[in-house]
């Protein structure tokens, strides 16, 4: 590393490796780095005062060019001599007034950065040039010619040329167990069943590998509720999160366009420029909240962060601000894109929250690609963005998408980050093959899944994700990958039968994670919080996470129902006598049998009340009544407590009612008291109508202890066919082990398993829940489960 | 964390027991071999700590600081008054410092001033329409959403940069606030987070301090023994597998660390601290006006076991609590006596234990109220509550509207000057503050700098520097630190 420009090359690197510097697998390199130390010096104490047209003595630091060639005063900066830069003498004090002007002048250590930087050569960074003598990512498409070799899939004719040209052995491929788990959790986000499995592993036919990914792919619905947090991590999509300000899902678009196979070129299409009723104008809203927004997180600057990073892997934050000091792009670019989403075509460039009196107009980041003229209506500006990125001029577009598909299923892109599509690639020919075999197939995402899974490549033996710390990545196959947090819940489902759900008109229906707010256990395995785009999930093994898989009520929760499920011991959940279904206002009657019942629970519900808290709603009117009389409810002795004070529902005076906190229940013993009806009428207070309280009660009568997650009826299926109940104990282990690990247990295993279900090493095992419950845990947290191999 | 980052943290932390801390960081270092963790990058001035441990006591809602730290003429109520002329709806009263008076009902509070410093000059963020959730999120964070990537809770950025003090004491718990409130639930969530920081750093939650010992406990279904006997079988199991030829050693081992962890902190001694229980009843009941005085008891008990950062919340609901919006009098008169005498008997507490010295007690709001001003003066924000310039009923009398032009905080320990009053409000309304401005930046970087982390302190994340406050560009205002 002599010369400056490959040390930058060399710290680029390092930026990625910053962990490992301090374990010395690589040198130390103790240059300065522009974009995290220098940068920060010349953005809070020099660009204040020296920027703008006209800033002090000529001199604006607000761009390398202006910078380095300096003032009225000559240039400030000689690379390589501190001691003769004015900037120097000026800081320290020693020609002329101190600078900075303002606010002190700088410390010690901010002098040393600068001076080191300006005696290692004053490298700037921030050019196109810089990076061009390296790595120039290109626009246009490109289509290598496919090697020769013996190989059907072209993706593994490339891979045994890199193989060959970096004489590495090719690495072995799975077994078919392996293989089964890995697709199925790629396709379905779920592990084979054991029959499925079974099923593979027996089956005689050569072509069968291909055979289960056509097949896994063929389920649409299985394919696209898996798929769907992917995409809405990418699209920072999320049901139902919203900040008093303007956000709206895509999600019923998100999941026909996977379950119809969407041509990725319409789906950017629709996103960028939502014309139909049915398009996704979400995604252009992004994530706003009321009042004033700095500049750089306007609704259209985020629109053009997004669609950069989404569809380009180009990050534009930086450069919404300023000029970016990590990448190539300029503030004028960023705002640029802004003007092809904002309600005005003319923006004000604002820099660093200063506005500069200089005015932007629509451009295209690739101008080459065209331009839109100033007066297009904002109709226009999205139907240019849409032909922008679906140019099929446009290679960074497949490109950006294909690397992600292969980050997804092997751990980590052709290009590393994925965000940063400026990087050079590991296998450029095979990236650019790939983009342009996805766009001559009509830009079809099954097919590339089916591409890619369907190769050698996809199947070879999984590799520890270490080598991110080699300065030169070296495929060698897939890397290890651990569950994803919507994996993992949905497979505890899968094994035990009992799912979550979610209302649909007055009944439930049994869901996966993604349709399900996040829950204390979903964030802990790494579902994020939507407001920014994901492209990777952080899936480290934390304490913190730990501390909700170990002792989390959720996750024993599903456990414990879970267990009893599965040796068919979880009790019917008892029927409700009466719902009243959803109420906003007003009230609904009732009259119901309760001959015979010992118990009256009478349960409210908030059933999605903007303020809970406030929501006033009460019982009116009940009264119980049988062969030896009736009796009011309040006359009743009660095992809860209760408030009673006059409803009024709409305008409708009920009287003095029972009122309770939502989510709350009243129970009643009525064993030998002889009724046999119960009337009257639940309501919800014209008080709780206003919008900043908006109450929304859900009543029910129940007459034995109702199951918290079944008041409703459940209708339809649930997501996967229940399994049967288990016999015995080898048979849960049995399971257990070929579901959640896709192999049978060794000898020794059995035993250790078997331990589980026994009160000391000389009893015999006995099949009760506690032990399945203890059994199910220690399975789950296994590291042979967590991972996908 | 790398070793540079241990190395800053240490320096930092200089005095702990380091065996506790490289125990500590075990695991956070085997994370940082995935390479994806924001690198740390220490700020340039070096400073001295003069904290170890922080606690935030958080008036959600927006505390009105006439009616409490910043006491105006007060005038009584009756029918017919006129709005415009009141300022404070109680009467003042005097501190153990001579030239600080607060409002009526802080009494205990108004004991222990001469241990801390009153600042009545602070300025929140102005965002237009004054949401009480998006100013929650800019002070918590430092920045106001939106943002171009995840910002972390103050309280994640100073148990990241600092390290655990105890291994087996979560670093940064939070006390009192629920996350399930209706429409503005997920504006909560939104900042209750490490951000970018990663899951190690969350906040550990307790919505109910008399409950928290369930948390450090298995619960009632599994029992200890139960317990202990599947985590002896699991790892019997693990140790059996034949997988390692798929496995990495670093993915097995990092997940066998992190339920270590978990077993270690959920079995450890320390984790008596959660139990409020074992504390004397005398102490309890001066603590227990509700779930925030118990909660200030649970943070004292923390603190002394080795938390770093504990929030205790007056907890934000909408219309409840300190967002006084209807009988704004009346329910003030509640919300004091549920904080004057758990926050005294904490800052007493901390110093007879010898605490209070290192730890640094911030008590703060999202915004200040007024009467009449929603925002700041001169300014129409829209969907103002109502108030009649002429009061006709008790339910009038009191600060409905929010108020970004001032609001009082108040610092003790760590160093903080005793008995100090910073920065001064008009005495007129709009009561404006005419004297020593203190911004969120600012305030952050004196906050920071206690604890010995430099405002322009950043981490790398996205090849970009995030500072812990805005820019970087936080100010330590000088006199707050002694």
């Amino acid at each position: 590393m002599s010369s400056l420009s490959s040390w930058w090359r060399g710290s680029r690197a390092l930026a990625l490796l910053t962990a490992f510097a301090a374990m010395s697998l690589i040198p130390k390199v103790s240059a300065v780095d522009f974009a995290t130390q220098v940068h920060p010096i010349l953005e809070s104490r020099c660009v204040p005062c020296h920027s703008g047209d006209k800033p002090p003595a000529g001199l604006s630091f607000a761009n390398k060019g202006t910078a380095l060639k300096g003032g009225t005063d000559g240039p400030v900066i000689t690379p390589g001599d501190s001691e003769h830069s004015l900037m120097i003498l000026k800081v320290t004090g020693r020609k002329g007034a101190i600078m900075p002007a303002a606010g002190g002048p700088l410390s010690a250590e901010q002098i040393s950065i600068l001076k080191r930087w300006i005696n290692e050569g004053a490298v700037w960074p921030d050019t196109a040039s810089d990076l061009s003598s390296h790595w120039e990512a290109p626009i246009a498409p490109r289509q290598p010619p496919i090697p020769e070799g013996p190989d059907a899939n072209p993706i593994d004719r490339f891979i045994a040329a890199y193989f060959a040209q970096h004489h590495l052995d090719r690495p072995k491929i799975v077994t078919d167990a392996v293989f089964a788990r890995r697709v199925y959790f790629d396709v379905w986000g779920l592990p084979p069943s054991a029959a499925q499995l079974d099923k593979f592993l027996t089956d005689k036919d050569a072509n069968k590998r291909k055979r289960l990914v056509d097949s896994l792919l063929a389920d649409r619905e299985m394919y696209a509720e898996n798929w769907i947090s992917w995409w809405n991590d990418l699209l920072r999509n999320d049901t139902g999160v919203n900040y008093l300000g303007e956000r709206k899902p895509i999600t019923p678009w998100l999941l026909k366009a996977l379950e119809e196979n969407m041509s990725y070129d319409r789906m950017i299409s629709s996103l960028v420029n939502p014309v139909a009723p049915t398009d996704p104008d979400g995604f252009l809203i992004g994530v706003n909240w009321r009042g004033t927004v700095n500049a750089s997180q306007t609704p259209y600057m985020q629109a053009a962060q997004n669609t950069a990073q989404v569809f380009l892997g180009i990050n534009l934050k930086c450069a919404s601000c300023h000029d970016s000091f990590v990448n190539k792009y300029k503030l004028r670019q960023s705002y640029g894109m802004a003007a092809l989403f904002s309600p005005d075509a003319r923006l004000e460039l604002v820099r660093c929250d200063v506005k500069q009196g200089q005015f932007v107009t629509p451009a295209l980041l690739y101008p080459d690609l065209g331009s839109v003229p100033e007066n297009a209506s904002l109709n226009q500006r999205h139907a240019a963005a849409a032909k922008f990125f679906t140019d099929p001029r446009n290679g960074r577009v497949p490109r950006t998408i294909v690397n992600r598909y292969w980050q997804k299923l092997f751990g980590r892109g052709l290009v590393q980050p994925v965000d940063d599509m400026d990087s050079e690639p590991w296998n450029a020919d095979l990236l650019d093959w790939l983009a342009s075999d996805f766009t001559a197939h009509g830009n079809d995402l099954e097919y590339l899944l089916r591409t890619i899974l369907t190769s050698k490549a996809y199947q070879m033996t999984a590799v520890v994700s270490t080598e991110l710390a080699a300065k030169n990545y070296v495929f060698a196959g897939p890397y290890v990958r651990r569950l994803s947090a919507e994996e993992f819940v949905d497979t505890v489902s899968a094994i035990t039968g009992v799912w979550r759900t979610r209302p649909e008109g007055n009944d439930a229906v049994q869901v996966r994670d993604w349709e399900l707010k996040s829950s204390s256990l979903s964030l802990a395995l790494g579902r994020p919080i939507r407001d920014q785009v994901f492209t990777t999930r952080d899936n480290h093994a934390t304490t913190f996470q730990a501390l909700e898989l170990v002792n989390g009520d959720a996750l024993e929760k599903e456990l414990h129902r879970g267990s009893l499920q599965l040796l068919g011991e979880l009790s019917p959940p008892p029927s409700n006598s009466f719902d009243s279904g959803i109420l906003r206002h007003g009230s609904v009657s009732f009259d119901i049998d309760i001959s015979g019942a010992k118990q009256l629970w009478l349960l409210t519900q908030d059933a999605g009340s903007y303020d809970p808290s406030r929501t006033i709603a009460g019982w009116a009117d009940v009264e119980l009544s049988g062969p030896n009389g009736g009796k009011k409810l309040a006359e009743l002795t009660t095992l809860s407590k209760f408030d009673e004070q006059p409803i009024t529902a709409d305008k409708q005076p009920l009287g003095k009612s029972v009122t309770v906190p939502l989510n709350s229940k009243l129970i009643y013993p009525i064993e030998g008291l002889g009724f046999t009806r119960m009337r009257g009428r639940v309501a919800v207070d014209d008080r709780s109508r206003p919008s900043d309280i908006g109450g929304s009660v859900r009543f029910f009568v129940f007459t034995a202890e109702p199951d918290p997650e079944r008041l409703v009826k459940i209708v339809g299926k649930p997501p996967v066919p229940p399994a049967a109940p288990l016999r015995s104990v080898d048979e849960a282990v049995n399971r257990l082990f070929l579901t959640l690990f896709a192999r049978r247990p060794t000898d020794d295993e059995l035993h250790i398993s078997r331990g589980f279900f026994q009160k000391d090493p000389s009893a015999q095992p006995k099949l009760e829940p506690a032990a399945l419950e203890d059994f199910l845990w220690s399975m789950l947290l296994h590291p042979d489960f967590q991972y996908v191999y | 964390m790398n070793s540079e980052e241990r190395r800053i943290a240490r320096e930092i932390t200089a005095g702990l027991d380091r065996r506790h801390f490289l125990r500590a960081t075990g695991a956070a270092a085997l994370a940082a071999l995935a390479g994806t963790e924001p690198k740390l990058v220490a700020g340039t001035t070096k400073l001295t700590p003069r904290a170890d441990s922080m606690i935030l006591l958080w008036m959600a809602g927006g505390m009105a600081q006439t009616e409490t730290f910043d006491p105006k003429r007060y005038t009584p109520y009756k029918p017919g008054l006129e709005s415009n002329a009141v300022l404070s709806t109680f009467p003042s009263i005097d501190t153990s410092v001579d030239n600080i008076k607060i409002s009526q009902g802080l009494e205990r509070i108004a004991k222990v001033m001469d241990r801390g410093t009153l600042i009545r000059s602070h300025r929140v963020g102005d965002l237009g329409f004054i949401l009480h959730s998006r100013h929650q999120f800019h002070w918590h964070t430092g920045y106001p959403p939106p943002q171009s990537v995840a910002a972390p809770h103050m309280g994640a950025v100073i148990s990241r940069t600092l390290g655990p003090r105890n291994p087996d004491i979560p670093a940064f718990l939070d006390i009192g606030q629920n996350l399930e409130i209706g429409a503005e639930s997920d504006s909560v969530k939104a900042f209750h987070t490490a951000g970018f920081l990663g899951s190690e750093y969350s906040p550990f939650l307790i919505y109910d301090p008399n409950d928290a010992v369930s948390r450090t406990r298995p619960s009632e279904n599994v029992g200890r023994a139960r317990f202990q006997r599947r985590y002896e079988n699991y790892k019997k199991l693990v140790a059996a597998s034949p997988v390692g030829e798929y496995g990495s050693d670093f993915q097995r081992q990092s997940l066998a660390r992190s339920l270590e962890n978990a077993h270690r902190l959920l079995n450890s001694p320390a984790a008596k601290a959660f139990d409020l229980s074992l504390e004397p009843k005398k102490t309890y009941d001066i603590y227990n006006t509700g779930r925030f005085g118990l909660g200030c008891l649970l943070a004292r008990r923390l603190i002394e076991s080795g938390a770093r950062f504990v929030e205790v919340t007056t907890e934000y609901i909408p219309f409840r609590y300190w967002d006084t919006h209807e009988n704004g009098h009346t329910r003030t008169v509640g919300m004091k006596q549920d904080v004057d005498a758990p926050t005294a008997q904490l800052i007493l507490d901390l110093e007879e234990r010898g605490l209070l010295d290192r730890t640094l007690v911030v008590i703060a709001s999202e915004f200040g109220r007024d009467m009449m001003t929603e925002g700041k003066p001169g300014q129409e924000v829209k969907d103002q509550v109502k108030q009649p310039a002429i009061m006709t009923e008790l339910k009038h009398y009191g600060m409905h509207r929010h108020y970004t032009e001032a609001c009082s905080v108040l610092l003790f320990g760590g160093g903080s000057p005793k008995g100090k009053l910073y920065g001064r409000t008009a005495d007129e309304r709009p009561c404006k503050i005419v004297e020593n401005p203190v911004t969120i930046d600012d305030l952050h970087a004196t906050i920071y700098s206690v604890l010995g982390i430099a405002p322009d302190t950043y981490y790398e994340v996205e090849k970009r520097p995030f500072y812990v406050t805005k820019d970087g560009k936080g100010k330590v205002v000088g006199a707050l630190r002694a």
